[in-house]
């Protein structure tokens, strides 16, 4: 697809839906901490926005449970929607089963502030796609390796936020958790990295501060939704910024561009 | 007439979320069904529920072409009454859910690619969420599709449902289920040529299948899943 057909219809698509909450998705490999990290989320914000949340486990409805369980929502709003196996499908070839979802939660608890789309967990290059949520949040963590975030793909490198989970765990896994804040920091540009972990407050507090600005900006029509997309980014010879290429007509898509990041999004 | 479209709506990988569906094959295999038991159970879907939902189908293509072609009046059976009919030969909840799931997936698909049609309208004004076969009769007819086609989709949909679920939930050559399906082929024609004859909704085949009712019942109440239903 030209790239001017989609920027239009992103912009587009801002103006509408506006109108509407945050869908913030939250995707990382398995095991990452997404739905701790949602579970505080819940904890943090439930008193001062109205948010649901929907869930997709890969073979059970255990986050699903989990979340209900820690009562830091009321359970009817929390949807588990299964995926088939297929959990990278639900949240970017075929959105269909977690967008009816997402939308009976805000037609039924109207007018929500934020739902929450936690992906089943898969691995490093599965993202959201932009018609599924507005912001995505990566997760991955000290535990998994500390080569991880060196390795990149989109997630890891252009979705709106990446936290580096578990912060706390770096010595006893032989990770460093500041060198993967900065591996990170290197092939995100101007994207913010939080290295994070239940046990510092200081690190929660930054992540709701960041959600927080972010439902405020949705909300006045300031947040454009940009996509992380599959593609793995490079350079060439004498380029300043790295780029996806989209098609023919018009190789170059560049990370200024989709990602607008202006100083608002940084941590 | 075979068109693109109608090529579109009986592929696996048109984005109407049918993934999340294993047709009952999970929660029957759940239940003991063995692996060498799949292609009759294909042939029990397609002889009871696959009846009675090729000839919705067929019905529901029909309310589409009439509402389509401008006439003045309305005759036949309203979506209204075709959902109705179809809801009172499904008796399992769950199974209502997961064809409405999977009917408002189809009318996504019909309101971005046919947002002014009037048939997408009645779709769209009908109580609750339009019943699977009832959004495939009229995405049948908005591509242009034959009566017999739009029932032999149905019928193909409901079998590759349960074909390719089979790849996710059993030790199986992913060639497999290809054969069991093609040997299906000639019951499918016999079935085609039984639901175009449909004469109306109250005339809708009354066939159910107690067994995946049951398991379907069973499914719902289940932790461990990997499909909706």
């Amino acid at each position: 697809m030209p790239e001017q057909a989609v920027t239009t219809e992103t912009e587009a698509g801002a103006a509408r839906q506006h109108a509407r909450g945050l869908r913030l998705g939250i995707v990382g490999p398995v095991g990452t901490g997404k739905s701790t990290l949602i579970a505080t989320i819940c904890r943090e914000l439930a008193s001062r926005l109205q948010i649901a949340v929907v869930t997709n486990d890969i073979y059970t409805d255990e986050d699903a449970r989990m979340l209900r369980a820690a009562g830091v929502l009321p359970t009817e709003r929390i949807t588990a929607v299964e995926t088939g196996a297929c959990p990278h499908t639900a949240i970017r070839d075929d959105v269909t089963p977690n967008l009816i979802a997402v939308e009976d939660l805000e037609a039924r608890f109207a007018p929500l502030d934020m739902v929450v789309v936690e992906s089943g967990g898969d691995n490093l290059t599965a993202t959201f796609s932009p018609a599924l949520v507005d912001a995505q949040i990566f997760c991955i963590d000290v535990a998994g390796g500390g080569d991880v975030a060196r390795k990149g793909g989109p997630g890891i490198e252009r979705a709106d936020l990446l936290v580096v989970n578990k912060s706390d765990l770096g010595p006893y896994v032989g990770v460093d958790p500041a060198q993967m804040v900065a591996d990170a920091q290197k092939v995100r540009g101007d994207l913010p990295v939080l290295a994070m972990s239940q046990h510092d407050p200081d690190t929660i507090r930054a992540l709701i501060s960041w959600i927080v600005e972010l439902v405020e900006r949705q909300r006045d029509g300031r947040h454009l939704p940009h996509d992380p997309g599959p593609m793995a980014p490079h350079t060439h010879a004498g380029d300043e910024h790295p780029h996806v290429h989209s098609d023919g007509e018009h190789p170059h898509v560049h990370a200024d561009h989709g990602h607008n990041s202006p100083a608002g999004n940084r941590l | 007439m075979t068109t693109i479209a109608s090529l579109l709506l009986a592929d696996g990988r048109l984005p109407v979320g049918g993934h999340a569906y294993s047709a009952g094959l999970e929660p029957a295999l759940a239940a003991g069904l063995t692996a060498d038991q799949v292609p009759d159970f294909v042939a029990a879907r397609l002889t009871t529920v696959g009846r009675m939902e090729a000839a919705a189908t067929v019905l529901s293509h029909r309310r589409a072409q009439v509402a389509g072609s401008g006439g003045p009046v309305q005759r036949g059976d309203s979506l209204q009454a075709i959902q109705r009919e179809v809801l009172a030969r499904t008796a399992s909840q769950p199974l209502r859910q997961a064809s409405g799931r999977l009917g408002r997936g189809l009318l996504r698909l019909i309101d971005r690619c046919w947002p002014l049609a009037a048939p997408a309208r009645e779709l769209r004004d009908l109580d609750g969420e339009p019943q699977r076969p009832v959004a495939l009769g009229v995405a049948c007819a908005l591509s242009s599709m034959s009566e017999a086609e739009a029932a032999r989709i149905c019928f193909y949909d409901d079998a590759q449902t349960v074909c390719s679920a089979a790849l996710k939930l059993m030790p199986v050559d992913p060639l497999e289920p290809v054969g069991w399906l093609l040997a299906k082929a000639s019951m499918i024609e016999q079935l085609v040529d039984e639901a175009v004859r449909v004469s109306g909704a109250t005339a809708l085949p009354a066939l159910t299948a107690p067994l995946i009712e049951q398991w379907s019942l069973i499914h719902d109440l289940s932790h461990r899943r990997i499909f909706s239903a």
